[in-house]
């Protein structure tokens, strides 16, 4: 999670300055409140008994927070959640993960969590799109579906009884993805949202954000439906795959991204760069606004992670949030 | 290093060949260089170079010593680089080593010239005291804290600054003595002598992949190299080293014209290097 190094000169410093400090008087109120340091007491009302969760520590008969972070209450539950933690999967999310190792019936994925999840065997589609017991056949051919290094957008099916995560890939939508680049940002900055695939047509470009903090940007591809797809195409698809890796240098050139694609992949790649740097939440509105603002500006795509676009992205994203509170009072 | 999917390694391979790479940079575009001086307070001088997230330190030590017999005009530089174990997994315990002798190794053909002395970027001369018994020695150690690609480049513009921050103290010589070893010599406290970094080079890395080259290259393109050839260039446009790695040959042709790109690229590296140096010098002054 390494990010850009911003120089600032004087004037920018001012500038980014003013801007957060904007942001930080237009939070709403009550996190205030409810934020806790180390050996803070936290105020609970003892009659009505209490269940201490995690991060907290009872102390001479009170409850003191043991790490920061901001207090949630939940009927007697009483724990301190922290604000920039490591991931932490819930069922139902969205993940980019990489495949690290290919196991017997099963794919072992990096997920920026603190194990590796699992992706079994039976919790992928088969190519053919017949729904199968899996036999050994099929898991010898696992590398033909996912190898090592592959990235793959899948979603968490749960915790097993001996405490590994995993994950399911059942539908169209997830799979393997190419023909793109994959960012890594702090997982607290993606929140869970209704949806996390978007494609934006005006740049022709697929977007996943996954919750564990990896996004996917690349080009659009639809999403193929093996059912209805004719057998014999279906041959034909993979001999001319199995063939690309042999293919001459000028062929190779024919199927690279088109450069107009490439150029918007790389300008949202560039504005989730910056606003991982600043802190914001990334959200697809977000970062399409950044997209439109470096456009209108003209600038060149490199020069999206300069210090003045920066400073300009904080500056913007300030004067939203005014806006958006003056709207709400 | 992470690894790679073999969708991202022709997305990247497909961003040089069409001059747009994953960053948006063309082929022949540094990542901005930030610079920061006298980060070592303790060294005689020392710099800190920042492109993308890549962050190297230099530092200079200047101590007397004895000139070799064979070369007794001139004094002595030795330049030795560690890669932290904090800058990648893969440098853990020994494994940083083999990249630390490599990147030293071509640091000091880049920079000093051949072994006879001749052809050095840094002019020894200049660093003698008296001729034959005494003169200085500078022990210029980099650092490589982070690495993201190009660490060579990183550490030849770390060098480069430290160097100019570089206050080499004025010595008094005893009048009298001769033959005997040790002339009496007073070391001034008030640093004196500003080390002459005019001629340093700075050093260019092409690296090729596919048909084509780019120029300061991140990790992930540099796992997608064919070969490398890091072209030394003063600021008069000589030549003054040349390394060459990666397990691909190259046609002497495509040498000729990785080192004619190289000599284009680094005018602007050099008078980039420049101002942000003396920017840097500037800011240190003040604080």
């Amino acid at each position: 999670m390494r990010g850009i190094q911003l120089s600032l000169n004087q004037t920018q410093k001012l500038r980014l300055q003013r801007a957060l400090e904007q942001l930080e008087s237009l939070s709403s109120k009550a996190n205030s409140n409810a934020s806790v340091t180390i050996a803070d007491t936290i105020p609970v009302n003892y009659e009505d008994g209490v269940l201490k969760g995690h991060g907290t520590s009872e102390l001479d008969g009170e409850v003191v927070a043991t790490m920061c972070g901001v207090v949630e209450r939940v009927n007697k539950l009483v724990y301190v959640r922290a604000l920039r933690a490591r991931y932490k999967p819930e069922i139902g999310d969205i993940i980019v993960g990489r495949v690290i190792e290919v196991a017997p019936k099963r794919w072992r994925l990096e997920i920026n969590f603190s194990q590796d999840a699992v992706l079994m065997l039976s919790s992928m589609n088969l190519p053919d799109g017949i729904q199968r017991r899996r036999t050994a056949v099929d898991e010898l051919n696992m590398r033909s579906i996912f190898e090592e290094n592959d990235v793959i957008c899948a979603e968490v099916r749960g915790f097993q009884h001996d405490g590994s995560l995993h994950l399911q890939a059942r539908s169209q939508k997830y799979g393997k993805l190419e023909r793109g680049q994959l960012l890594t940002v702090p997982p607290y900055l993606v929140k869970r949202r209704k949806q996390h695939f978007h494609n934006l047509e005006q740049y022709g470009i697929d977007l996943i954000l996954g919750c564990n903090g990896f996004i996917w940007v690349g080009e659009h591809i639809e999403a193929k439906d093996p059912m209805v797809e004719d057998q014999v195409n279906k041959s034909e698809q993979q001999n001319t795959k199995s063939s690309k890796n042999f293919t001459r240098l000028e062929e190779q050139e024919q199927t690279y991204t088109p450069p107009e694609t490439r150029q918007n992949i790389c300008r949202t790649a560039n504005a989730v760069r910056v606003l991982s740097t600043l802190g914001f939440n990334i959200t697809v509105e977000v970062i399409t606004e950044t997209v439109e603002l470096s456009s209108s500006l003209n600038l060149d795509i490199h020069e999206m992670l300069g210090s003045e676009f920066c400073v300009l992205v904080a500056e913007r994203e300030a004067e939203r949030r005014r806006l958006l509170t003056k709207k709400k009072g | 290093m992470v690894g790679l999917s073999v969708g991202e390694k022709h997305f990247i391979q497909g961003g040089i060949a069409q001059d747009l790479r994953s960053d948006g940079r063309k082929r022949l575009t540094y990542r901005p260089i930030y610079v920061e001086t006298g980060v070592i307070p303790q060294a005689n001088g020392s710099a800190r170079v920042r492109m993308g997230a890549t962050d190297v330190i230099a530092s200079v030590k200047a101590e007397l010593g004895k000139p070799i017999p064979l070369q007794p005009d001139k004094g002595k530089v030795a330049i030795y680089v560690d890669c932290s174990p904090t800058a990648a997994p893969m440098f853990e315990g020994r494994g940083g080593e083999e990249l630390s002798t490599e990147l030293s190794n071509a640091l000091q053909r880049c920079l000093l010239g051949g072994k006879s002395g001749a052809g050095a970027g840094i002019d020894l001369s200049s660093l003698v005291v008296i001729e034959g018994k005494i003169c200085w020695d500078l022990y210029i150690d980099g650092l490589v804290v982070s690495s993201d690609g190009n660490l060579l480049d990183a550490l030849g513009a770390a060098i480069k600054a430290a160097l100019s921050n570089t206050g080499i103290p004025k010595v008094h010589v005893a009048v009298g003595a001769s033959g005997s070893e040790q002339p009496e010599v007073d070391i001034s406290d008030e640093e004196f002598l500003q080390f002459d970094t005019s001629g340093v080079p700075v050093i260019v890395t092409l690296t090729k992949v596919g048909r084509h080259y780019i120029v300061d290259a991140t990790s992930e393109e540099e796992s997608q190299m064919s070969s490398a050839v890091s072209v030394s260039v003063n600021r008069q446009g000589r030549i003054c080293g040349l390394t060459k790695r990666g397990g691909a040959g190259l046609d002497p042709s495509i040498i000729l014209d990785m080192i004619s790109v190289a000599k284009h690229v680094s005018e602007q590296l050099i008078n980039k290097l420049d101002s942000e140096i003396a920017a840097a010098e500037a800011c240190e002054d003040e604080s």
